[in-house]
């Protein structure tokens, strides 16, 4: 009898198994799935990438970046530098709405640089706006920026999320980490950390779109379950980090994969400052000891590109025009015995267990390669905050690091390689050329003289060696067939996502 | 990990007498019972993989990676494959062996000395000792193990060391709730009370009476902590909170490899089967000896 | 039996109070806090200025000891701090998670004992045959497959073989859609069900082995009583003494949320709850669960014990 039991009971669990049906939704909502999820909502203030991501569907700044990361007008319609590049005069668009229906005018782009430039802010943004001076509104439609030094990258610098407009009656009276009252496509209806967030259309944006009714994030903490839930039809839309699940989309037909290179780059950090890194036949031995293209066919599958210091099209140098790009082992040796250390040495390298996912791959290949010359390389792997604590406190001798990358290069390396910059601890190394030519590159506004300036900052930083750059790798966004109007960014931006439309 | 609880101790029911001596010859009565026989096997089959394992007498070095064989199929050169790096996955299997089983059996063998000198201590000096040293261990055993595993680990980094000192946080309170029972109940009985009136010291009565009373029980839960510990090992290294890379942990590999189960599902297969495998031979053995060791718990 | 419960309360706030200060301590003791886990390494680019602001805001500015006690008697007065990420009080934030934990946790007990009771109750009546060794081998193996190894392995099967994925981070709650609800909850609930199932399977057959040698069962045996009879009325009820015990247990031990299934079935409940306040420092949230998970833990034991009063005479609260 009991047997008869189990076996209506085994029955019946296989049924619920197969009833397994995807329910209608409301309206036209694009489903995307991401494996983090926002840390907070102020965009003054967060400064990781999964913030970033959902903040700039909601708020937008004077300028955005096109996908091949030339500005375009986005609350600006128009933007010009005075002659002696004192000032920064920026023409407002005409008829923006925010979320509460209030008008953007000049007076909410002041209260916004206000508030970032507030140190009681700690916006982290707010030494990118350091040469700001003052702000003044000849009228509703017209800021001007005047400036204690020109500034060239200031302008680029402000195409950020750390830089979007808030409403001036917001700052006043509400607290922006709770109360999110952008201009931007999608307005935020709810953020359930961890969970979803669901955003619904702004059908007033000044833009063209956009053309869902709504998004909702889900947040699923396993990339390999958001493969399965793109296969399974689940979700529309997806953000993958991990190459190694992101290839698995290659053939899949019913899944397009978009692959775009990113700005930020892998980066092997060495810390002169600590022995015997202060060897610079040390540091070039490793640089020589290196393969790199090995390094991305076993980390990352294949899935990156070799990179010198900087990552941007418009600059990058080609890899054979660096330091030692090819492996070298003899010549590795060779310094290694002119630093006195043929037998090796132990080197420290720290590295962070989830973030990104490759980082312990990279560092497992780098201690197999580094045996050729006799140092054994002792990973040290740490929970993502600790490693910032070590990293912010230059309490490390090597770290493998994903190091972000911005449009323009002086932007992406003032905080390392000048004399009295932020992570000068952190880089660990500093020399009169780097410095001279980060502060030519500052403020020389001709393309070919500053690019001739950042040719030399690249072939001296590969000679020096402070860091060893390793490869660029790719974010990965998928969604299914029916899904289109999608371009990714060159800088991850999901703005565009406004442009996006779903079949039914 | 939920397996917490199957470990409510097998305390005797009735322990008033002095048992017969155990037979010498237990090896042998052990290997009449059928799933005694089969644990043993497992048991010994993976303690020798491991200790292979553990002084890298491999068929590849541990660690050495392969660059042009990476991901292949198992094959006569690679009998499990390799992985993204083309490292061996056999040889990383019996390492990874080595790495579970030694964090294992230190962890147990701590919480069960520490444990049981807590649990004998507590349940004989009795009174305001007692009760404070069990409400510690119960602050302990209330506190979910995972949790508490992931904070051992935050606090100080993760590694072989933090996996050691978590389990054995965890696994201190259930020897000291074993140790503590049949303590109560012997502390009165008439051969205790004698030897007692006869002048023994504590000490004595503690060595000659008391312990070798729960010396079953114990070696039985030992042999079933040491499955449980394994599960616990493999768990947290499956999160990235026990033994780290390059070194290879079952756990370890299972995680790391499984967004390629689909190109290379030898790289899940054969973690996944040597987990089932030694923890069940564990299970078996343990059960084996109960039923040899302990007439009163005997399961057939 | 008012005494035993006056005592028994009164140890359980002690044990409360050194898991608060055991909870406290060992998250200041972890490296980074929350401006770091908030900004990254941008954390590094702000002012001195700037830094003590936030720790103004977050409340990290003063020693440590104050913070405590600070917690300690908003605590007391129902008060568990604030989420400084969702602005929101910790007390409710929990509560929304707790009924996915609940229901899981619901669903595996029901689960371990639709299956493991039959099975350990057959085993012993007809020892030894096809059906003892099915539930032996099947015990076994509950007891020797880790949760995430078949968590894993069943997401595995049911996405590529099957193409379904039980949750897909659209999660339902039971009075929303229940069958969606269940659709969700069934895998997981199996999968943490699975080893659970065993144990209670193991228990049922080795106490009821026992049972049935008992005197009771052969005199009610030999008084000439329908073997039903004897088993469901005498054997089963005592045989269940002990299986109730491994229930309330392990129970106590599901509401403390189940850190691993619920990460890989993307389950928001309390144990991914607890993972994601520790790696984002939230010490009031680390806090706040750690607590609330004890007291679930204490409750159920507490009401075991109870319960096990009622099923089993020859238990006295009185010493």
């Amino acid at each position: 009898m009991l047997q008869k039991k189990i076996f209506k009971l085994v029955l019946f669990l296989l049924l619920l198994i197969m009833s397994t049906s995807i329910l209608a939704q409301d309206g036209n909502i694009l489903v995307v799935a991401r494996a983090v999820d926002a840390t907070g909502l102020d965009p003054h203030t967060q400064t990781t990438f999964a913030s970033l991501r959902l903040l700039e569907l909601i708020y937008e700044p004077l300028v955005v970046t096109d996908s091949d990361l030339n500005l375009q007008p986005a609350l600006a319609t128009g933007w010009e530098f005075s002659d002696d590049g004192m000032t920064l005069t920026f023409t407002l668009r005409e008829g923006v709405k925010f979320h509460d229906g209030s008008d953007f005018t000049a007076e909410d782009v002041i209260a916004s640089f206000t508030r970032i430039l507030d140190e009681e802010t700690a916006s982290a943004a707010r030494t990118n706006y350091l040469s700001i001076d003052s702000m003044e509104a000849p009228d509703d439609l017209t800021v001007v920026f005047n400036l204690n030094t020109p500034d060239v990258p200031l302008l680029s610098a402000m195409a950020s999320t750390n830089a979007v407009v808030l409403s001036a009656d917001v700052i006043a009276s509400e607290d922006p980490s709770l109360v999110t009252v952008g201009t931007g496509p999608f307005k935020l209806e709810s953020w359930t950390p961890d969970e979803n967030t669901m955003l619904s259309a702004n059908t007033d944006w000044w833009g063209d779109g956009p053309f869902v009714d709504g998004i909702e994030i889900r947040i699923i903490p396993d990339e390999a379950s958001i493969l399965a839930a793109l296969r399974a039809g689940t979700v529309d839309f997806a953000l993958l980090n991990d190459p190694l699940v992101a290839t698995l989309l290659v053939d899949d037909s019913d899944v397009v994969l978009h692959r775009t290179p990113t700005l930020s780059y892998n980066v092997l950090q060495l810390r002169a400052a600590v022995e015997p890194l202060d060897k610079l036949e040390v540091r070039q031995a490793i640089s020589c000891a290196l393969n790199r293209q090995e390094i991305v066919d076993s980390a990352a599958l294949g899935e990156g590109r070799v990179t010198g210091p900087l990552t941007m099209a418009s600059y990058a140098l080609p890899t054979d025009e660096l330091f030692c790009y090819e492996q070298d082992i003899d010549r590795a040796n060779e310094l290694m015995a002119e630093a006195g250390l043929e037998d090796g040495f132990t080197l420290e390298v720290m590295v962070a267990n989830s973030e990104p996912p490759v980082a312990t791959s990279i560092a497992q290949v780098v201690a197999s390669q580094l045996e050729a010359i006799n140092i054994t390389v002792e990973i040290v792997p740490l929970d993502i905050s600790t490693y910032v604590d070590r990293w912010l406190n230059a309490d490390f001798a090597g770290a493998v690091a994903l190091n972000g990358g911005r449009i323009d290069p002086y932007t992406m390396y003032s905080r390392y390689w000048q004399y009295d910059a932020r992570f000068q601890d952190t880089a660990g190394y500093i020399d009169d050329t780097l410095d001279d030519l980060m502060q030519r590159g500052q403020v020389e506004t001709d393309f070919e003289t500053r690019f001739e300036i950042f040719r030399e900052l690249q072939v001296h930083l590969t000679e020096t060696n402070p860091w060893i750059w390793l490869y660029a790798g790719f974010s990965y966004t998928a969604h299914q067939s029916n899904v289109s109007g999608w371009e990714p960014a060159a800088n991850d931006s999901l703005y565009y996502m406004s442009s996006i439309s779903v079949e039914r | 990990m939920t397996t917490k609880s199957s470990n409510m101790p097998h305390l005797p029911k009735t322990l008033d007498t002095e048992p017969e001596r155990q037979a010498p010859s237990f090896v042998i009565r052990l290997l009449r019972d059928r799933s005694g026989t089969v644990g043993l096997i497992l048991v010994v089959f993976f303690t020798i993989i491991s200790l292979l394992g553990l002084f890298e007498i491999t068929r590849y070095p541990v660690l050495e990676q392969h660059p042009i064989d990476r991901l292949q199929a198992p094959s006569l050169d690679y009998w499990f494959g390799t992985d993204q790096f083309g490292r061996d996955t056999f040889s990383r299997i019996m390492k990874g062996g080595a790495n579970s089983l030694q964090v294992s059996v230190i962890s147990v063998s701590v919480s069960t000395l520490i444990g049981t000198v807590i649990g004998i201590f507590a349940g004989y000096v009795g009174g305001i000792v007692d009760t404070i040293l069990m409400r510690i261990m119960d602050i302990l055993f209330a506190f979910p193990s995972l949790l508490l595993a992931l904070l051992v680990v935050t606090i100080i980094g993760a590694g072989l060391s933090s996996t050691v000192l978590a389990i054995t946080v965890v696994y201190t309170p259930i020897f000291a709730r074993v140790a503590r029972g049949p303590v109560l109940s012997l502390k009165n009985a008439e051969f205790v009370t004698a030897a007692r009136c006869l002048g023994a010291k504590d000490w004595r009565i503690i060595a000659h009476h008391i312990f070798p009373n729960m010396r079953t029980v114990l070696i039985v839960q030992v042999t079933l902590a040491l499955s449980w510990a394994l599960i616990t090992e493999a768990g947290l290294s499956f999160l990235g909170l026990g033994t780290q890379p390059p070194d290879a942990s079952w756990g370890l590999m299972l995680s790391a490899n499984r967004g390629l189960a689909e190109i290379a599902p030898w790289l899940i297969l054969f973690p996944a089967l040597s987990i089932m495998l030694m923890v069940l031979g564990f299970n078996l053995l343990g059960d084996g000896l109960r039923d040899v060791l302990d007439p009163y718990l005997k399961s057939e | 039996m008012r005494q035993y419960l006056i005592r028994r309360l009164f140890a359980s706030l002690i044990t409360l109070l050194g898991i608060s200060v055991m909870v406290f301590g060992a998250i200041r003791l972890v490296p980074g806090d929350q401006i770091t886990a908030q900004l990254g390494t941008e954390a590094g680019m702000l002012s001195q200025e700037q830094r003590a602001a936030l720790e103004r805001y977050y409340g990290l500015d003063r020693p440590p000891v104050e913070q405590y006690f600070t917690w300690l008697g908003n605590a007391l007065q129902g008060n568990f701090g604030f989420s400084i990420r969702q602005g929101r009080e910790v007390l409710p934030l929990i509560f929304e998670r707790f009924p996915v934990t609940l229901e899981l946790a619901i669903l595996s007990v029901i689960i371990a004992l639709v299956i493991g009771i039959p099975i350990g109750i057959i085993a012993a009546l007809r020892r030894n045959t096809w059906i003892d060794l099915f539930g032996r081998v099947f015990s076994m193996l509950g007891l020797s497959v880790p949760n995430f190894l078949l968590g894993t392995m069943i997401i595995y099967v049911l996405s590529v073989f099957f193409g379904i994925l039980p949750n897909s981070g659209n999660y339902v709650g039971f009075f929303d859609d229940p069958i969606k609800n269940l659709q969700q909850l069934i895998f997981p609930a199996i999968t943490m069900g699975f080893s659970f199932a065993a144990s209670i399977m193991r228990m049922t057959r080795s106490a009821m082995l026992e049972v049935l040698n008992e005197s009771y069962v052969r005199t009610a045996r030999s008084k000439g009583l329908k073997e039903q009879t004897v088993i469901l009325r005498h054997a089963l009820r005592n045989a269940l003494i002990p299986v109730v015990t491994l229930i309330g247990v392990e129970f106590g031990y599901l509401l403390g949320g189940a850190l691993i299934t619920e990460q890989i079935f993307a389950l928001p409940g309390i144990g991914r709850l607890a993972i994601n306040a520790i790696t984002q420092r939230e010490y009031a949230l680390v806090q706040g669960v750690a607590l609330f998970i004890v007291i679930n833990f204490i409750l159920i034991n507490f009401m075991v014990d109870i319960i096990y009063g009622f099923i089993d005479p020859r238990v006295s609260y009185d010493n």
